[in-house]
């Protein structure tokens, strides 16, 4: 994961990039609430130029799933 | 400035955090005192000074019972200080629950019944009392920063940003019989509710956002109620007390 999706996520849920893991899902993070995942979801669109369909963004629920759905839209995310 | 001394307060929700704290603020000062909360175990554990009843004030006819037994006990009530609510969230549209996005309505009016329909019940019932005896008495609602609106929070918003409209209102329409109406706007306060509601994290980023860097404690909630009370001059406010969050 390369630091820019890194970045988009620490953003999001306050936290430092550097605490941002793959492993991570929505049950580690204090702050991943349903208010944040709209923020997600607007800061993914943005960062990224993509859209996320309805399905996509109710399945937004870890880190790896958020990489996996920006792999699937053509997004570089690094290794 | 009026004295507390012998004034007649009832506090609704009195039983815990900040309702506890007024009541027994109020108390110290030389006020008699009633409380009415739902909670029976709690109210248990209330000092034999307090008068107490157990009952949900949501219900109008119950409330106008008790109401009028304690003016017959008491003969007036010069304070009511509307505190009982519950803090509640929920997303207006919450897109992790896919099966159903949008807020509860029923939740929704079930949050405006205690945070706002029982301020109304309440209020009505004792102004009433109030310029029938010619009490020049003070109605104190408790609001919340949140009735700027916070994300999150709709119902708890609305009824809180309501309960400031009827504040003013009542100041205006009740102002001829001397009867004040006042409202406090606390930021975050330590209590059980607050620390039940919101993480660690959460508490400390609010911290942080505070310029003076902590909660508020009940203490300052009940000394809010005696300014309002001894000054009779503050009518129609929304006091905030929030440590300058909403600046
Ligand atoms: N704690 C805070 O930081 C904070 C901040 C802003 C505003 N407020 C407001 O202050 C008030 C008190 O909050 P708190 O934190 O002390 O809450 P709390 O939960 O500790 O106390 C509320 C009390 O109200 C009682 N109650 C609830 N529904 C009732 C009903 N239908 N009939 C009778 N009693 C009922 C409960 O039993 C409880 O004893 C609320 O109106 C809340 O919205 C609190």
């Amino acid at each position: 994961m390369n630091d820019k999706v890194k970045e988009v996520l620490a953003e999001v849920f306050d936290m430092k990039s550097s605490e941002i893991t793959v492993g991570l899902t929505k049950d580690d993070i204090d702050t991943w609430d349903s208010l944040r995942q709209m923020d997600l979801v607007t800061s993914l669109e943005k960062e990224f130029d993509i859209r996320l369909e309805m399905m996509e963004i109710v399945s937004l629920d870890s880190v790896a799933k958020t990489v996996e759905i920006l792999k699937s839209k053509g997004v570089d995310v690094g290794d | 400035m009026l004295e507390i001394k012998n004034k007649v307060a009832v506090v609704t929700g009195g039983a815990s955090g900040l309702g506890l704290a007024i009541a027994q603020g109020l108390v110290k000062e030389g006020a008699s005192v009633v409380v009415l909360d739902l909670d029976r175990n709690k109210l248990d554990l209330l000092p034999d000074e307090i008068e107490k009843y157990c009952i949900d004030i949501t219900n109008y006819e119950l409330v106008q019972q008790t109401v009028d037994s304690i003016v017959s006990k008491f003969s007036k009530i010069d304070i009511l200080v509307n505190n009982a609510g519950v803090i509640y969230s929920e997303s207006f549209i919450n897109i992790m629950n896919p099966s159903c996005m949008k807020h509860s309505y029923d939740r929704f009016k079930k949050n405006l019944d205690i945070n706002l329909n029982s301020v109304f019940i309440m209020s009505s019932i004792i102004a009433e009392k109030m310029v029938i005896n010619r009490t020049q008495g003070v109605i104190i609602n408790m609001s919340s920063i949140s009735a700027q609106g916070n994300a999150g929070q709709t119902a708890y918003s609305a009824a809180k940003a309501a309960v400031e409209a009827m504040t003013k209102t009542w100041s205006k329409e009740l102002g001829v019989f001397g009867i004040r109406s006042v409202a406090i706007a606390p930021g975050f306060i330590n209590t059980e509710s607050t620390n039940h509601a919101l993480n660690e994290k959460t508490i400390k980023h609010i911290k942080s956002n505070t310029p003076l860097k902590r909660l508020g404690e009940t203490l300052n909630i009940f000394q809010s109620v005696k300014y309002i009370v001894e000054n009779d001059f503050v009518n129609g406010a929304v006091l905030q007390v929030d440590g300058g969050l909403t600046i």
